[in-house]
């Protein structure tokens, strides 16, 4: 616990350096076209929250945002799972799916936005459509390594018990790999984040992502840095969230693994 | 890996082949369904239109955008300078991380928040402040790759086996030789491994910086045509993108696979970084 103390200590310590730094460079440039001070944008960051019209902005934008990566995300689970588990079981579906996941896994968030535009518009759905192809590769990725790497005496000891195919997937395949799906699921959190965020600020009119990018472009630069330090807020939330989840899920493998340091 | 060594390279291909094939099927039937040029064009009027691209032919009523060459080639050069800039800052950075408590303790923390933070949010906001120039556009490549290539970097050199730095200090080694002959080449794979990734987002970070904040390179040229509904260039454009993104993480993984054998079998594979 003490070198978590000590962690908080540094980050508040290094957090006032960045704001001061930030604060002096602004006062510097004094330019609230080009950089808004902290002051300004921690006055706009409070008036999110009391001023009604502005509350309401950020509440609409943050629930369509919300909703977006945990749909994506929840999408790209339900779908990539199961297919990890597959090519990492079966050798046909493993030759015949691994380049496509590994090349499509491959491709840039932003390459996706303009076709996903053509196909549901400037909307919500677009943003999910986003979130969930750059999320399910991450997911399939780790799952399927996850799967490919058990060891094959635990397998084998399963058969040999008379295990059926079912029982083997269920009770050996599904717990050895919960390390690896928390750990694809942790990344494609933080994909789908990013997914949304792009796809919206290339819009401009849908969620927090796209109120941000307006705000800037009206010059509004304290209210887009208080939407910024919104969103910063979600996606720590979320990680961290993320972070609890796996650890408390995959509690046991973290005892074997601490011995390693 | 074990069942990609033992199964025939032919066999591989026919069925790599086939799912290949399947794939521009699937796409070409989804054309149809479609039926909207508009929305979704088939592989044939894509890949004409990504030759044309690639021969500097732009469609009509097209205006005021770069000739494709003009556009490549600035969208290389933003990916390029970002890229070594941030190896150049994120690797001796991860390295003094992963050598140093003190520095560890003062960087880590930062690290991971901007680690779990998305980077891409300030864009609009850099925009005012440095502008949308190319300089701008290579320093948002700098700053969404950098944190990807200190964090692999830290990880390879803090995960060295103890068992080589036992070696090296009980043979007596300086600092220096120390760094240099066995933390650098031990950590080297996650280094790769680091500048690989890096190199994915690269592309990513350039392509949205032309996307959100100059309009020109390949993202602007993209935006362009989605603008004015030509779909054919469009999904050309998308290609090349998705392209060269593929080319950079796949092709050095291959390279990877062959040049660290030794590394392979020692360490679970993983997949680090977004």
């Amino acid at each position: 616990m003490k070198a978590s103390y000590s962690r908080y200590i540094i980050l508040t310590g290094t957090l006032i350096v960045f704001v001061t730094a930030w604060w002096v460079i602004a006062a510097l440039v004094n330019n609230s076209r080009e950089i808004v001070g902290p002051v300004q944008t921690g006055t706009a960051f409070i008036s999110l929250f009391t001023d009604p019209p502005l509350t309401r902005l950020l509440a609409s934008g943050l629930q369509v945002t919300i909703t977006s990566i945990l749909l994506g995300f929840a999408l790209a689970v339900v779908v990539g799972v199961p297919v990890g588990v597959l090519m990492g079981r079966y050798l046909v579906v493993d030759l015949f799916c691994d380049p496509w996941v590994n090349i499509w896994y491959s491709i840039p968030a932003i390459a996706f936005v303009p076709l996903a535009m053509n196909w549901t518009g400037i909307s919500a759905t677009s943003s999910i459509i986003i979130a969930f192809l750059i999320t399910v590769f991450t997911i399939i990725i780790n799952v399927y390594s996850g799967v490919k790497n058990i060891s094959g005496s635990l397998v084998d000891c399963g058969l040999a018990y008379g295990a059926t195919q079912t029982q083997v997937m269920t009770k050996i395949i599904l717990p050895a790999t919960l390390p690896n799906i928390m750990v694809g699921l942790r990344l494609g959190i933080s994909r789908a984040i990013e997914g949304v965020i792009i796809a919206e600020m290339v819009f401009t009119v849908v969620g927090l992502g796209g109120l941000m990018d307006d705000a800037a472009d009206n010059l509004q630069l304290a209210f887009s840095g208080a939407l910024i330090i919104v969103l910063a807020i979600i996606s720590l939330a979320f990680a961290e969230t993320m972070n609890y989840v796996a650890r408390r899920a995959v509690a046991w493998k973290e005892s074997q693994a601490m011995v390693r340091e | 890996m074990k069942s990609s060594r033992t199964t025939p390279f032919s066999v591989r291909i026919v069925i790599f082949c086939a799912s290949l094939g399947l794939f521009f099927v699937l796409w070409e039937v989804a054309a149809l369904i479609a039926g909207n040029s508009l929305i979704l064009v088939g592989p044939i009027p894509a890949t004409q239109a990504l030759i044309a691209l690639l021969q500097n032919h732009l469609p009509r009523g097209t205006f005021g955008i770069q000739g494709a060459d003009a556009a490549m080639l600035q969208t290389l050069v933003t990916i390029l300078f970002g890229f070594v800039l941030a190896c150049v800052v994120g690797i001796p950075v991860g390295l003094i991380m992963g050598r140093w408590k003190t520095a560890e303790a003062l960087i880590d923390p930062w690290l991971s928040a901007a680690y779990s933070i998305p980077i891409v949010v300030l864009i609009p906001m850099l925009y005012f402040a440095i502008g949308a120039d190319l300089f701008a556009e290579i320093f948002v490549t700098f700053l969404i790759t950098v944190f990807t290539i200190i964090v692999n970097t830290h990880h390879g050199v803090k995960y060295v086996s103890n068992a080589l730095a036992e070696v090296g200090k009980s043979y007596g080694a300086s600092e220096s030789q120390f760094l240099a002959k066995i933390i650098l080449p031990a950590a080297m794979p996650d280094i790769i491994s680091g500048m690989r990734i890096g190199m994915g987002r690269a592309i990513l970070a350039a392509v949205l910086a032309e996307v959100l904040m100059s309009g020109n390179g390949l993202g602007g040229m993209m935006m362009t045509f989605q603008d004015v509904l030509n779909t054919p260039y469009m999904m050309a454009v998308v290609l090349l993108i998705a392209s060269m993104g593929i080319a950079v993480l796949q092709l050095p993984k291959i390279l990877e696979r062959r040049l660290f054998r030794w590394k392979e079998t020692e360490s679970i594979p993983r997949e680090l970084g977004r």
